[in-house]
């Protein structure tokens, strides 16, 4: 993992097949994974746990609606879940670190893949960094000089 | 997660922001306004290749320029700054809330007994 990414870590008091399950499983995604006001009902969901496999989720709310379609890229079981957005080119990572007595570390790396880097034979290069872009604008946006 | 923002829009604004020169030519432009030539300046390239990076810089709306002048000079447009930040600022929220109702969930499982 590079520095060159947004990343949100949280520790979880729960074991890390449990938390795998809750990531995994449209039972457990439909409770949590909707953003504030909106619901995640569990016939929406789709989860085809393998490379390659569909990563779907309809979120409703009184606003309208937000469908996700995302295509796995990673799946290791407990430890590593990773899933491919098309439609907004954002890749995500997701690694739970067993840290022993029933915690667990979540980690989620997120990058925006650039157009012209998301064919695969573009591999080499950048991936482009979100949390110093962020940083950057902010000073931007502020008038200062960077 | 609702997204105001065009998925395109985003696309050209981070491929824009992905190389050091664009940024740094947007880094200038925030203290104001300058022609191409002006911006041409500090680098070992040709004005073409300054143009071309110009031009990319355009298409994805962080600069415009003028129409008036004859050097046309390009300035930023902090509107499309503004953009790429709510993006990121979006995604941010989404994953911390997201975090937040994983772990009441995670709790309430192994609370009680069944679910």
């Amino acid at each position: 993992m590079t520095d060159d990414e947004l990343v949100y870590r949280r520790v979880f008091a729960a074991p890390r097949e449990l938390v795998w399950r809750c990531l995994t499983e449209p039972a457990e995604l439909a409770a949590f994974w909707g953003p504030r006001g909106m619901v995640t009902p569990i016939d929406g969901i789709v989860v085809e746990l393998r490379p390659g496999g569909r990563f779907e989720t309809l979120m409703t709310g009184e606003h309208g609606s937000h469908r996700m379609v995302a295509t796995f890229t990673e799946v290791v079981v407990p430890e590593r879940l990773a899933w491919f957005e098309p439609a907004s080119g954002v890749h995500t990572i997701s690694t739970l670190d067993d840290l022993g007595e029933g915690s667990t570390a979540v980690v989620i790396c997120q990058r925006q893949v650039p157009e012209a880097m998301r064919r695969p034979e573009a591999r080499a290069g950048f991936l482009s960094s979100l949390d110093k872009l962020a940083e950057h604008l902010t000073r931007l946006l502020q008038g200062e000089r960077s | 997660m609702p997204t105001t923002v065009e998925d395109h829009q985003l696309d050209a604004l981070f491929t824009a922001l992905s190389d050091r020169t664009r940024r740094d030519i947007v880094a200038r432009l925030s203290t104001g306004e300058a022609t191409v030539k002006e911006l041409a300046e500090p680098y070992a390239m040709s004005m073409q290749a300054v143009s071309q990076h110009i031009r990319v810089l355009e298409r994805s709306g962080l600069i415009s320029r003028g129409r008036h002048r004859q050097t046309r000079p390009c300035r930023l447009e902090p509107a499309a700054l503004e953009t790429a930040l709510s993006w990121i600022e979006e995604s941010r929220r989404t994953w911390t809330e997201r975090m937040d109702r994983l772990e009441a969930h995670l709790a309430r499982l192994q609370q009680g007994p069944g679910r």
